[in-house]
């Protein structure tokens, strides 16, 4: 190791300064991270296949008379609607995909923060609880965004760019603000939850078992829960069925179950809160035990 | 006065870990010391924010610890006791990260970043994962981080903690140059009486959440009690609890060395006469100039 005083301490003659968002350095930090890790390079890139997959169906929707074949074989595949965005946005495997990546770049979010001591680093700074878990909630939410909203808006104007007229947009001027609010609406429900389940343990791999288990297991549940007592209200126990619920219904298309639709917000609100509850009393400077 | 606290108390549920603290810590390099469990740890989290106290009032910096706490953390850098840091970064990135964190520009903050890397003794290994760092460069590493955004006062958690006797002499090399030389007032928690002895001027040391001294080191020495070190032929015991019951405190060494901590004014001829009264014979008597060792002994009641 080196001797100690290679050169000699100087005072800084900055001033320090108060930010407006003392949150984003966090944020900045936890999406370099996520990207240093190859796994998750290699699934947040799978990540985007469904979007190619229907920017391919978008060009043969405007290239019929080149695909004749394909039509008549599929005709779901170039009807062009606010429907055809959701089957793939709106989709137990995209929900998946996504899930698979966040594993990657949240499930440590928290969980290594704990494991290393590093939260009272973060709080012997002017940083209050606040910006900490906006800043971690923030990786979520931008990674979310990124594989939804992005690509899927982009998608849009990529119809319009084939069509090369605004009839689509005319039509379905709302298909743009559904994309943004399912987005949002996964981007804060997996924000609290993957922030939940991080705080839960000191290990990172844990609670990557967690995330899967209580996503899964939520659904068998639901399934087991359902053919006992022949109720669809069910349903409302499986976290994939709540979320399916809340993006058809944000994107006008009937929910694939017969509940009201305000049930399925219920219980993903009812998460988010739980999480706060959580993080609030788990997210402090020094451990306090009693 | 740059800390200084008044009637501080706070309890972890029943446990009372502060009792009426008052205190103040002067300008240079101040030594927390007591045993484990006396508060000290506690008092830092207080001066930091970390915890709010139940009762009594305090000024970091002329900052109040109950208001002005994000303006308390921007002035000060804290060096925790336990390892932490962040998986996954290498040193330069950790430690402009925290200066960010501080409020530090981000240019200034990585630029900073190397300046206090190489000044603690990481220039080689800044590049390197922290997950491969050893206990001694975590240390360092944890200095660094604390003094990225050059604080006014820097809270040091038993910082050689971990260390091998030669990262020990050099880390505290390092905080006398701190202490010394750069106008950074320190406070130095620590269990080791030897690095409180070798840094510090002054010291306050806690016993059972309660200041069961504060002051000068020098004053302390002398002002308090009178040490007599001495030597027996016959048995201790009865000796020992004539003298405990002067109001002397005494302690016996492996090796039959008898250490008698006399309360200001005593009469050392009370020494002579419980050894009359309790039939032994005094082999040596020597005055002893009190080390922080003895001082800490005397007024905690521990070795």
């Amino acid at each position: 190791m080196a001797t100690i005083r290679e050169k000699g301490y100087t005072h800084w003659d900055g001033e320090l300064v108060r930010r407006r968002f003392a949150w984003w350095p966090i944020t900045r930090t936890g999406i370099q991270l996520a990207f240093k890790k190859k796994a998750f390079r290699f699934f947040f890139s799978g990540g985007f296949l469904p979007a190619f997959f229907a920017l391919g169906g978008l060009y043969v929707s405007e290239r019929l008379e080149d695909f004749q074949a394909l039509v008549k074989s599929n005709q779901n595949l170039i009807k062009i609607d606010p429907g055809y965005f959701k089957s793939f946005l709106v989709n137990p495997g995209f929900l998946f995909m996504i899930i698979i990546v966040l594993v990657f770049a949240a499930a440590g979010l928290v969980a290594d923060d704990l494991k290393h001591s590093s939260l009272q680093l973060y709080f012997s700074r002017p940083l209050t609880k606040k910006d900490y878990l906006l800043g971690k909630l923030s990786v979520i939410a931008f990674f979310v965004l990124v594989l939804t909203a992005v690509p899927w808006l982009v998608l849009v104007v990529f119809k319009l760019i084939f069509a090369g007229n605004l009839k689509f947009l005319a039509a379905y001027p709302w298909l743009p603000l559904s994309i943004l609010a399912y987005a949002a609406l996964l981007a804060v429900f997996f924000g609290f939850y993957f922030l939940l389940l991080s705080a839960s343990s000191r290990n990172a791999r844990y609670v990557a078992i967690l995330v899967f288990t209580t996503y899964l297991f939520s659904d068998v549940i639901s399934g087991i829960l359902g053919g006992i007592f022949r109720t669809p209200y069910m349903a409302l126990f499986s976290l994939r069925a709540n979320l399916m619920q809340a993006g058809a219904f944000l994107f006008g298309r009937k929910p694939p179950v017969a509940i009201p639709v305000y049930w399925s917000f219920a219980v993903l609100a009812a998460i988010a809160v739980l999480a706060l509850v959580v993080l609030d009393r788990k997210i402090r400077g020094v451990e306090v035990i009693k | 006065m740059s800390i200084e606290v008044r009637d501080l108390s706070f309890r972890y549920g029943k446990v009372v870990a502060l009792d009426g603290v008052s205190a103040r810590l002067g300008e240079g390099a101040v030594g927390l010391l007591g045993p484990n469990g006396a508060g000290k740890s506690t008092l830092i989290r207080i001066l930091l924010g970390f915890l709010v106290p139940e009762r009594g009032e305090g000024k970091v910096l002329d900052f109040d610890i109950r208001r002005d706490r994000a303006m308390i953390r921007r002035s000060v850098g804290y060096m925790p006791e336990s390892d932490c840091f962040v998986a996954g970064m290498d040193a330069v990135t950790f430690t402009s990260y925290f200066g960010e964190l501080s409020g530090m520009p981000r240019q200034e903050a990585m630029k900073r970043a190397h300046e206090v890397l190489f000044y603690v003794g990481l220039g080689e290994a800044r590049y390197r994962l922290l997950d491969t760092y050893s206990a001694g460069m975590k240390q360092r590493l944890k200095l660094a981080q604390a003094l990225v955004h050059d604080p006014k006062v820097l809270f040091l958690d038993e910082p050689t903690s971990n260390l091998d006797p030669t990262g020990r002499a050099e880390v505290l090399e390092l905080i006398r140059d701190i202490a010394t030389k750069k106008s950074i007032q320190v406070i130095l928690s620590s269990h080791i009486l030897d690095d409180i002895e070798s840094l510090c001027e002054t010291v306050v040391i806690l016993k059972q959440g309660k200041v069961a001294a504060e002051g000068r080191m020098d004053d302390l020495r002398t002002i308090r009690y009178s040490l007599y070190e001495l030597r027996i032929k016959g048995d201790p015991g009865p000796f020992r609890k004539d003298l405990e019951g002067t109001g002397s405190r005494v302690d016996e060494t492996e090796d039959g060395l008898i250490k008698v901590y006399m309360p200001e004014g005593s009469d050392r001829m009370e020494v002579f006469r419980a050894a009359v009264r309790t039939g032994v014979q005094l082999r040596s008597f020597v005055r002893s100039r009190t080390s922080l060792e003895d001082l800490f002994a005397g007024v905690v009641g521990v070795d």
